[in-house]
């Protein structure tokens, strides 16, 4: 059998301490911040039965008038990390201006965008079931400056 | 502290690394393709974490990003064969670490990958092990049991993390509606209008997270029953609001007994290949 020294143990209890006092903290005091060791709090928010559901998303406009869809395949964010901006996009809607940014370094060809929204779907929810109704509502509005 | 060194045989730990730096590669091109997508984002929407700023790790660009997934790729297939387990592991941890902290600084954190980070750390400390290597090892037991630990706490901590966010108005709300209104299956869409089954099953979680750490106080054969129940319910979560925890399970299997599985197979390919060299009739 292989054994270890006692300095080799010690070591090793001393990382098992150290990972899991940062670990406690991170959980009792910390926030999303402090990833690795910051609380697990996916999905731990308060939501009330009746609260409606935020499903936001972006959108625009291009030359054409068509309604173009800024998801993760034509910006390269996330969903989870607009929706982490939100407040800032709200604050200052011509933050907006990155999105389109991106969006033209991935998409060089498509046709320019001439208007970018924030939009949020609130879907109505009763005694914590889905009922299938929902409203749209534009949160922030930006008009491309066009270069 | 016998029990946090508790010997396993080395071969556990040499499928564990196996699969663990494959699922890395695998998770750099298939799962988490959008981390990669970072590079062509603004350096305005970047927003560090505690531990970038500390570091003072540069701001991802093209580059940083492109150099990272490339060299962490070569890393993580190269130490899959279980050569230079130090040098190749400590390379691998620190550049996946590096590519978490990308993925995580642009406003949203993930906690799927907790226990696997956990894993790409304590592997290197294991030193050589070979798939067949029987002897039972103190390092190979430790690590085992700091990856255990890990998935253990990721499913006690979170419902901790409920209750200090939710408390315990979490059970009764609408977390499960919300999710699957922003992100369910047909399946979920078809049950969550039966009543008070979501709360049943926000209970249920809440439940099974806070009794979690009890499969270290059960015999062998109720823990890898316990295991399957792990994996299962990240199989009914998936099926419901497609949420793989993927970095999650692939730490899961630290639980197995590994080796005893992979005689089991190498056993079933031996006799297939001696039926197959007896010449029939």
């Amino acid at each position: 059998m292989e054994t270890m020294t006692n300095a080799q143990r010690a070591t090793r209890v001393l990382a098992t301490l150290l990972a899991a006092f940062a670990l406690l903290g991170g959980t009792l005091w910390g926030s999303d911040d402090h990833f690795p060791f910051g609380p697990f709090r996916m999905y731990a928010g308060v939501n009330p039965p009746n609260e409606p559901a935020p499903d936001p998303r972006l959108e625009g406009t291009d030359a054409h008038g068509a309604t173009v869809v800024l998801g993760e395949r034509e910006t390269g964010m996330r969903r989870a990390e607009i929706e982490g901006q939100q407040d800032l996009f709200v604050a200052d809607p011509a933050r907006l201006r990155e999105v389109v940014e991106a969006y033209r370094r991935r998409n060089p060809d498509a046709a320019a965008l001439v208007e970018v929204r924030y939009v949020m779907r609130w879907h109505e929810i009763r005694t914590s079931r889905p009922t299938g109704q929902w409203r749209d509502e534009v949160l922030a509005r930006w008009q491309v400056v066009q270069p | 502290m016998k029990w946090l060194f508790a010997p396993v045989p080395r071969g556990r730990v040499a499928l564990l690394r196996t699969a663990v730096y494959l699922f890395t590669a695998l998770d750099l091109v298939v799962f988490t393709p959008w981390v990669r997508a970072h590079g062509s984002v603004d350096g305005e929407l970047y927003q560090p974490l505690w531990i970038a700023r500390v570091l003072h790790l540069p701001v991802p660009d093209s580059l940083l990003v492109q150099s990272i997934f490339w060299v962490l790729l070569a890393a993580a297939l190269a130490a899959a064969t279980g050569r230079a387990p130090r040098l190749l592991g400590w390379t691998v941890f620190l550049l996946y670490f590096e590519w978490m902290i990308i993925a995580m600084s642009y406003g949203k954190v993930d906690h799927d990958r907790f226990a696997f980070l956990v894993a790409l750390a304590v592997l290197p400390t294991c030193g050589a092990a070979r798939w067949r290597d029987r002897e039972p090892s103190e390092r190979a037991g430790w690590a085992l049991r700091m990856v255990q630990l890990a998935v253990v706490a990721t499913y006690f901590l979170a419902a901790w993390a409920k209750l200090r966010y939710g408390g315990p108005e979490w059970m009764t709300g609408s977390v499960l509606a919300r999710a699957i209104l922003r992100r369910g299956t047909e399946l979920a869409h078809l049950i969550a209008p039966v009543p008070y089954l979501l709360i049943l099953a926000q209970i249920g979680i809440m439940a099974f997270e806070l009794t979690s750490p009890l499969v270290f106080v059960l015999p062998e054969k109720w823990r890898t029953r316990v295991v399957a129940f792990f994996y299962s319910f990240h199989l009914v979560t998936f099926s419901m609001i497609t949420i793989s925890f993927l970095p999650h399970l692939v730490a899961l299997l630290a639980f197995l007994p590994l080796e005893r599985a992979a005689d089991r197979v190498s056993e079933r390919v031996r006799r297939v290949r001696q039926r197959r060299a007896v010449p029939a009739g």
